[in-house]
């Protein structure tokens, strides 16, 4: 197979993907289209250099988090700040917030989430990745990605339900 | 293993997909023998899946295959086999060229270092007739006026050939040729060729 058509199955392969993870740690429609579209431009230039074909689809989402993290480097870093005394208790299931809401609104709330937190609770729910795939994705330990990915779920199921509340009381 | 334990490890359980996971085994056998448990666990699932569905239901722009590709840089690959025959082929190109040239220098050197030779003609103001054709004596006076002026001065050989007269370097010849303008004369000097243009350096003139 020539070189553009490979090119060209690649990008139809994970462009969506690609594309969604993006939009999830940007929440915006404009940034995430950047993001995939300098992905596969870095791949055009630097892919050749993989040895394992079996990790494209990790070299790729790797380099869109990596060019993610390169946007946000003036924004305060609060990876390491310690989550406030109580967050960490188990909140309810929230899957009928869920359904209330649409997925601009569940965007928003992930963009509220830091961005350190962000991209493992991302890949946690949209990628069929296993634990250890995140890890190398993040290229993070096992348990901190398991860690990230509890507190930042943690997190997003409480302002779920905060976002929630208001609607079931206009009910 | 209490409840809260088994919830803190299965707060990350998504399904089948995470079934093959160690940490979740005894937590999941756990749950089997706790309805309470198995109903939150089942309420976690089925959040995780509404979550995972919202966040797949937004699709890229229609155009966004097409931009990528389309602007798709030509990479450049570093073959080193292909760069260095490249470079071979570089280096025998300029190699060939340098011996070309000099063989070409060497031609032209010769030209330059032209034989003496006698050259008997008519004196030319070079401007007026390259520009307008102009010469014989009908045109004497401005040929005169012109190479007194110092505009190039020439001579038109019997066979038609034009050479452009001048002195040893740093001097000019305009003064003693001004008074032959449109005369015939034979000039002694020492050719050279430089772009196909004859030149004629004076050496000695005589009215012939």
């Amino acid at each position: 197979m020539s070189p553009d058509l490979e090119f060209e199955k690649l990008v139809n392969l994970y462009y969506r993907d690609l594309y969604r993870f993006g939009l999830s740690l940007t929440a915006s429609d404009a940034d995430a289209a950047d993001l995939t579209q300098e992905t596969f431009y870095i791949w055009a230039n630097k892919g050749h250099q993989l040895k394992n074909p079996g990790t494209v689809k990790g070299w790729l989402f790797t380099t869109l988090h990596r060019e993610f993290l390169k946007t946000c480097r003036h924004r305060k870093r609060l990876a390491d700040e310690p989550i406030e005394e109580g967050a960490m208790s188990l909140p309810d299931a929230a899957s009928d917030c869920v359904n209330r809401i649409d997925s601009q609104t569940l965007l928003h709330l992930l963009r509220e989430i830091d961005e350190d937190f962000r991209a493992p609770l991302v890949l946690y729910y949209l990628e069929d990745l296993s634990y250890k795939e995140i890890a190398d994705v993040l290229a993070i330990p096992l348990g901190t990605v398991q860690s990230r990915i509890a507190r930042a779920k943690i997190q997003l199921l409480r302002r779920l339900t905060e976002t929630d509340r208001p609607q079931m009381q206009r009910k | 293993m209490n409840t809260e334990q088994a919830k803190e490890i299965l707060l990350l359980y998504r399904g089948s997909i995470d079934d093959g996971v160690p940490q979740f085994h005894e937590a999941l056998a756990h749950a089997r023998g706790d309805p309470e448990l198995a109903q939150w666990l089942r309420e976690q699932i089925s959040c995780y899946n509404a979550i995972r569905s919202k966040l797949l239901e937004p699709d890229p722009p229609t155009d966004l295959s097409e931009r990528i590709i389309r602007h798709r840089p030509i990479p450049f690959r570093r073959d080193w086999t292909q760069i260095l025959k490249i470079a071979a082929a570089v280096i025998l190109s300029a190699s060939i060229t340098s011996v070309g040239f000099r063989l070409s220098e060497r031609k032209k050197h010769s030209i330059a270092q032209g034989q003496e030779i006698l050259v008997k003609g008519e004196v030319l103001d070079m401007t007026c007739y390259i520009a307008y054709n102009l010469s014989g004596p009908e045109h004497a006076k401005c040929a005169r006026i012109c190479i007194r002026n110092g505009l190039p001065v020439g001579i038109r050989s019997k066979d038609g050939k034009i050479y452009l007269l001048t002195g040893k370097p740093g001097h000019s010849v305009n003064a003693e040729l001004a008074d032959y303008a449109a005369k015939i004369v034979t000039i002694r000097g020492k050719e050279t060729m430089r772009d196909g243009f004859a030149q004629l350096q004076v050496e000695e003139i005589r009215k012939f």
